[in-house]
């Protein structure tokens, strides 16, 4: 492989894990000495019992500064200036959040403004606007998908505007990432499904893009590997406590690849189709995974390829030639969301046109890609797509990941072939 | 810095030649982008989506070279120069030195895919950022020895009808990290 000529990779959150790795709570708290966290949740997490299990770990020795659970998805702006208010009056010292990605990202966006000690997120938008060391947070994620636990970033949304705001610095790494297989095993079969493929989009398109290295492909290696030897398991057997840690673990693997290694096109594109039709996050994801592959198959057909050894293990991987490689990659891939859709009683999409509401209304409506596709030619992620897309690119990807065909790989307009198998159109 | 103790004149030589060199680009590539926003459509239009305020800095560190382009008071595009001073720059594109400025002005996209990290580090917000890169990548196809004569026709070939050489040349893309760290 190649060594990039440079690279830099980070992390450093100190990682728990375990079947009652929450127990360990009161010890990291004193080891950042603090008496008074402030417990962050949102009410789905809070409702499934969630909290219970972290006063217990607290026990009688921690005195919690309170339980703040009207976390709304996607985090915002306002929840965060009011979380905030409640930390001082309540004289915490530090945060423990419990949740998804949205209660995570908020949680570091708290943190952004009691350390700060502000009113406003917006001073410390974009890159390099924190300079210190931020309150202590411990992160105890309940789903398996967006890996925040491990990432330098958070997305918070400004619900008002419309638009999703990225906030990167090595400030908001968490100091501690605890991963309980308790907390995931009440996530529902669908969220199990749909969050586990936000987590294997981390780690393949970390794996495929542009700034790559050596430290961010193993990690992403080894999250392809557990999430697909655990993902029919976690949807199928909720309470398959060795498949829920696998996946916790797998997601905390492809957090910290990402983190470090960016991702591409389908993040780019996820994140319009999230903003403007306020789809889940790893819904857009496990429809669009094998549409960002293939697109990029011309520049990234050999490490395309090479992710079938971690999919499918190594005899499938060595029974194949290197040309074949690539495409039954995105194939294992197209099963895998299928299956995922069986398993979910068609909760889980394969299309976008299969995307649907509680109330079983289409949520992505064919008139709405043409503005998805402005928008995700603005995302930052873009920047590190092997391949270009303009406007006309991004609208083609999407219209054939609403009715669910295959790319016509012949009309994807080339850049220079870089990838070492060349894979036939 | 090993190699400034064995090759000290060499390395400084050189350096002052690459800044040179870059100096020069900077200033070409900040015209054209005052040029072409009059004459492109595609990069009229690109403008006329960012704010009014608009003021674009990009230079090499440590110490330059540099150039600003901006929107001035009657909202019109130009290159201003490289000092940034009394200025009120909304977005910020640094190259972390000039072996990169080198890279990024001489077209190399192949030495830049294997290292793409790292090259430029900008403080802006995302989509300033994301437009500024696509009118760049405009920009770029006419300074190109061939499609400087099309600077005139009002259009520059879109990219299926690009020579080989745009496929090679035209992604500043490639040299962006638009995080930080
Ligand atoms: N910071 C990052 O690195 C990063 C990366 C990717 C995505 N994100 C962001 O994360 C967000 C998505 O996060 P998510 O996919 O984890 O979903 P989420 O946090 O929005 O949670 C989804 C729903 O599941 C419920 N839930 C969560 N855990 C549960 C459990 N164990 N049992 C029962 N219900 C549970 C929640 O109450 C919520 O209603 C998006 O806003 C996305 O932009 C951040
Ligand atoms: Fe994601």
């Amino acid at each position: 492989m190649q060594i990039p000529g440079y690279y830099e990779f980070c992390n450093k959150v100190k990682t728990v894990s375990g079947h009652n790795a929450l127990d360990k709570l009161p010890e990291m708290l004193a080891s950042v000495n603090s008496v008074k966290p402030l417990i962050i949740t949102d009410k789905g997490v809070n409702g499934a019992g969630l909290i219970e299990p972290v006063k217990k770990a607290l026990g009688t020795k921690v005195k919690s500064g309170g339980v703040y659970d009207d976390v709304p998805a996607d985090s915002d702006v306002k929840t965060i200036k009011d979380i905030a208010a409640k930390y001082r009056a309540a004289k915490c010292d530090s945060i423990i959040a419990v949740g998804g990605g949205s209660v995570l990202d908020t949680a570091k966006g708290v943190n952004i403004l009691v350390s700060e000690n502000s009113d406003n997120l917006m001073n410390f938008v974009g890159f390099g606007a924190l300079k210190r060391r931020l309150k202590p947070l411990i992160a105890v994620p309940t789903t398996s998908g967006t890996g925040s636990e491990m990432t330098l970033v958070a997305v918070i949304a400004d619900h008002e505007r419309d638009v999703k705001m990225l906030f990167p610095s090595l400030f908001l790494l968490p100091d501690f990432a605890v991963l309980d297989s308790r907390m995931t095993k009440t996530l529902p079969a669908a969220l199990t499904a749909f969050t586990a493929m936000d987590a294997m989009t981390h780690a393949c398109e970390a794996y495929t893009c542009l700034s790559k290295n050596p430290l961010s492909d193993s990690t992403a290696v080894m999250a392809i590997k557990l999430i697909s030897d655990n993902i029919m398991q976690g949807v199928k057997k909720p309470g398959d406590m060795e498949a829920r840690l696998a996946l916790a673990n797998a997601s905390a693997l492809a957090g910290m690849s990402f983190s470090n290694s960016m991702v591409g096109m389908i993040h780019a594109i996820g994140h319009s189709i999230g903003a403007i039709c306020h789809v889940p996050h790893g819904v857009c994801m496990s429809v669009l995974l094998p549409y960002g592959l293939e697109y990029n198959l011309h520049k990234t057909g050999l490490l395309t390829g090479e992710l079938l050894f971690p999919l499918k293990g190594e005899e499938a991987y060595n029974s194949a030639k290197a040309e074949e490689r690539p495409l039954l990659t995105i194939r294992a891939i197209r099963e895998m969301n299928s299956e995922l859709r069986k398993a979910t009683g068609g909760k889980h999409p394969t299309c976008l046109k299969e995307i649907v509401d509680r109330d079983g209304n289409m949520m992505v409506p064919r008139e709405v890609l043409s503005d998805i596709a402005h928008l995700s030619l603005n995302d930052g992620a873009m920047v590190y797509n092997p391949e270009d897309l303009d406007y006309n690119d991004a609208l083609m990807v999407l219209e054939k990941a609403w009715e669910g065909e295959p790319l016509d790989r012949k009309k994807i307009r080339k850049g220079k072939q870089t990838s070492l198998v060349k894979v036939k159109d | 810095m090993m190699n400034i103790n064995k090759y000290p004149e060499i390395k400084s030589g050189s350096k002052l030649i690459k800044k040179i060199y870059v100096a020069v680009m900077l200033w070409i590539v900040g015209r054209a982008i005052q040029a072409a926003s009059r004459v492109d459509r595609e990069v009229k239009e690109e403008f006329g989506r960012l704010s009014d305020d608009f003021m674009m800095h990009l230079h090499v560190l440590p110490s330059g070279p540099g150039m600003i382009v901006g929107k001035d008071k009657n909202g019109k595009v130009r290159y201003m120069g490289w000092n940034p001073k009394g200025k009120k720059i909304t977005l910020d594109m640094k190259v972390k030195n000039i072996e990169g400025a080198i890279l990024m002005f001489t077209f190399q996209e192949s030495t830049c895919v294997a290292s793409a990290n790292n090259r430029l580090a900008v403080s802006g917000n995302v989509p300033d950022t994301m437009a500024f890169i696509r009118i760049l990548n405009i920009v770029e196809t006419y300074l190109l020895p061939k499609i400087i004569t099309s600077l005139a026709v009002k259009r520059y070939p879109k990219w299926s009808q690009m020579s080989p050489l745009r496929k090679y040349a035209g992604r500043v893309l490639v040299y962006v990290r638009t995080f930080t760290f």
